[in-house]
């Protein structure tokens, strides 16, 4: 890098506000945001800006002076200048009034001109407006079946969700024309709405299916029999098998999440085996005159 | 891309109070999000200009807003200009 003295063009006794008026007069000059259309302006402002940082640092220009550092290093990084970004539709917009007004004179001569204005103010007049993001927590069975909800909104209004049944955790629901509105006569943006889910009691979800842990008494598993079981559109009877036992599953066909492409998962009962919680004579009665067959054993498959 | 305002000013290396000042001046005009303004990158990178024009460049509160009144303009017009020369396709 140049000597940052001759960088500024000032001299080596130069005083602060020399210092800070010769930068002032480059960067007026030099700024790339007042350069727009040239690419070397912006090599030319780090050098001048990275000289300045160095010689208005009472410090750093004295340890310059004595040689310590040198002035490698001292260009002025700068993230960003809005120049790279005036014609982003962000930038655009400060361009509303100037692209409408701004070129009469010519445009009134210039028929292609005329109707690119036209049309670049017809878009930003049509610009849709920003999107809106909100959460919405549903109940687990609104989640399975649907349901329409409202959220109410900061600025008092509400917003009617509706729910499709099936909707998974995380899902994000696009509700056109519920955003922010337009700035000019453009429709107004989309309404965001992520989806969380609260757990149920006893129904869990896995993919399409609904998972469902069902107790049972031992009288249902050896015996067999017509039992109550909930799923998320109500309860059903359904058969236990003789002989169930804990982890035995029953299938209940359709019973399940709605599949996008039609059809529904299944719910999946699994048994388990209730011992009465409170002390039963009875039970203890009938069990203490019960010999299993010789060859019963539980915990066969444990002995080595 | 969307900056809330939260990280803007930290970006931007602001504070509330000069943010609102620049909103109200129309130095720089958010969408309105939600609840508060949300900003895009155009807006950080012209955040970025206005701290330079006010520090580096000493220009004082008028001033700014006659400038960027004109980068306005330049950029519109450098717009038409490269449209004139190369037409944009039907959008």
């Amino acid at each position: 890098m140049k000597d940052p003295y001759e960088t500024l063009g000032v001299a080596k006794t130069a005083t602060a506000d020399e210092i800070r008026s010769a930068y002032r007069k480059l960067a007026k000059k030099l700024h790339p945001d007042l350069n727009p259309g040239d690419k070397s302006a912006e090599e030319k402002f780090k050098q001048v800006a990275g000289a300045y940082d160095l010689l208005s640092d009472e410090e750093k220009r004295r340890r310059f002076d004595a040689g310590e550092i040198d002035a490698s290093g001292a260009e002025r990084q700068h993230e960003r200048y809005y120049r790279d970004y005036a014609q982003d539709p962000g930038g655009r917009r400060y361009q509303y009034q100037s692209a409408g007004s701004g070129f009469d004179d010519f445009a009134s001569q210039d028929d292609f001109l005329a109707e690119l204005l036209r049309r670049r103010q017809e878009q930003a007049r049509r610009a849709p407006g920003a999107d809106r993001s909100y959460e919405l927590e549903i109940d687990f069975l609104d989640a399975v079946n649907g349901a329409t909800k409202r959220i109410m909104l900061p600025d008092g209004g509400s917003l009617d969700v509706t729910i499709p049944a099936g909707i998974e955790e995380g899902q994000i629901l696009r509700l056109r024309g519920k955003g922010a509105p337009s700035r000019g006569e453009g429709p107004a943006g989309d309404a965001l709405v992520a989806i969380t889910i609260r757990p149920h009691r006893f129904f869990k979800r896995e993919g399409d299916d609904i998972l469902l842990e069902l107790p049972v008494t031992i009288q249902e598993a050896v015996l067999g029999g017509k039992v109550k079981v909930p799923t998320t559109t109500g309860a059903v009877m359904a058969t236990v098998p003789k002989g169930s036992n804990t982890g035995t599953t029953l299938r209940l066909k359709g019973k399940g999440v709605a599949k996008k492409g039609g059809g529904a998962g299944d719910e999946l009962v699994r048994l388990k085996v209730m011992v009465p919680a409170e002390p039963d004579a009875a039970l203890e009665n009938f069990l203490s005159g019960w010999t299993p067959g010789s060859n019963y054993d539980p915990r066969r498959d444990m002995q080595s | 891309m969307i900056i809330t305002k939260s990280e803007f000013l930290l970006r931007a290396h602001l504070d509330q109070q000069t943010l609102e000042v620049w909103i109200q001046e129309e130095w720089l005009s958010p969408d309105q999000g939600d609840a508060e303004p949300v900003f895009s990158e155009a807006d950080l990178a012209r955040a970025g200009l206005i701290r330079d024009l006010q520090g580096d460049l000493g220009v004082n509160r008028e001033g700014v807003g006659v400038i960027l009144n004109l980068v306005d303009q330049i950029h519109s017009l450098r717009w038409a200009l490269a449209n004139r020369i190369a037409p944009p396709q039907d959008e």
